[in-house]
């Protein structure tokens, strides 16, 4: 079987708004594709997209697993003005179709993924 | 926010007793229903919800309104709140192997996925949250760390419940290690075993 993974550059999704980036985020999923993007999801952004999720689960799509590296370990003020002025907070975050993605075993540094259908 | 913390100083000092709303948050399956049963039985002698073994039981936000609990001196007023398991997939197949038919499997998910979206919107109006994790399985998920950085945000008291600690491959040990900065209370819900440090435990943190 054929698993196509996508490289996200930040700076693709700097210029969206949450909505716009969710929307982006899960119409790639949805076409079976695991996206790694260079950036990590605020918890706020990770819960609005598991709402999002859920709402277009459907027939095949299941829902999706994800995961984030930060930075630091949790949103501190700094990450957040930068947040707030568009910059780039740095992390990590991976994301595809639950159908696919078979484990995720996440470490503090590091993301480890067995995929396939 | 300070102006939450604010508030509540406020309401705790000028304002008349504060009714609690605790919620019990988590993974499907992490045993908050039957933590909420034993809370609940404890102090009113009634049950909140049903358990079962398969996922995704409880799929409406279930509530046990003005339970008074007496703990470390104090006297609390709570409202229960029981939320639907919080996950990023729900898939009607693996209902199927818990014997359940297609019809009966597909429903199953819909309400599941109502129930997630519900559990996430009563993120921001639980005042204190015990997010139960089953202390047999890697704690150190997205869904939990999910949940957490939701609350930090909010400033919402969180206490960790290591549950299932009946169970012989039980590891709270790592549930601390994943979350160093939080308090942790090990606990069994279905034995009772610490569920009495528990309620020491909301009676201290729980505001």
């Amino acid at each position: 079987m054929t698993i196509e993974i996508e490289f996200i550059s930040s700076n693709v999704l700097l210029k969206k708004e949450s909505d716009e980036k969710i929307k982006y985020i899960l119409d790639k999923v949805k076409k079976n594709k695991i996206l790694v993007v260079e950036e990590s999801m605020s918890a706020l952004e990770e819960s609005r997209l598991i709402e999002a999720t859920m709402k277009q689960i459907k027939g095949k799509f299941s829902g999706i697993e994800i995961s984030t590296l930060k930075d630091k370990g949790s949103e501190g003020i700094k990450q957040r003005l930068i947040r707030a002025l568009g910059g780039n907070t740095g992390g990590l975050t991976v994301i595809g179709p639950s159908k696919i993605i078979r484990k995720v075993k996440k470490q503090p540094q590091s993301i480890s993924l067995l995929a396939g259908e | 926010m300070p102006w939450r913390r604010l508030l509540g100083w406020f309401r705790r000092v000028f304002g008349k007793k504060k009714v609690i709303k605790l919620g019990l948050y988590g993974p499907p399956n992490a045993g908050k229903t039957t933590l909420a049963n034993k809370i609940s039985m404890d102090w009113t002698g009634e049950p909140v919800g049903r358990v079962s073994e398969i996922p995704h039981e409880t799929r409406e936000v279930q509530k046990k309104e003005q339970i008074i609990v007496r703990a470390a001196g104090k006297k609390l007023v709570m409202n229960l709140l029981d939320m639907p398991g919080i996950a990023t997939k729900v898939d009607f197949e693996e209902f199927m192997q818990h014997g359940l038919t297609k019809e009966a499997a597909q429903q199953r998910a819909k309400e599941a996925t109502k129930g997630v979206i519900e559990a996430i919107k009563w993120l921001e109006r639980v005042d204190t949250a015990l997010v139960v994790m089953d202390s047999t399985r890697d704690p150190y998920t997205q869904v939990n760390i999910t949940i957490i950085g939701n609350l930090e945000a909010r400033e919402i008291p969180i206490i960790i419940v290591a549950n299932k600690l009946d169970l012989q491959d039980a590891n709270p040990d790592a549930i601390k290690d994943a979350f160093p900065q939080h308090h942790v209370v090990e606990v069994s819900a279905l034995t009772g075993k610490f569920v009495d440090e528990l309620y020491g435990e909301i009676a201290k943190y729980a505001r």
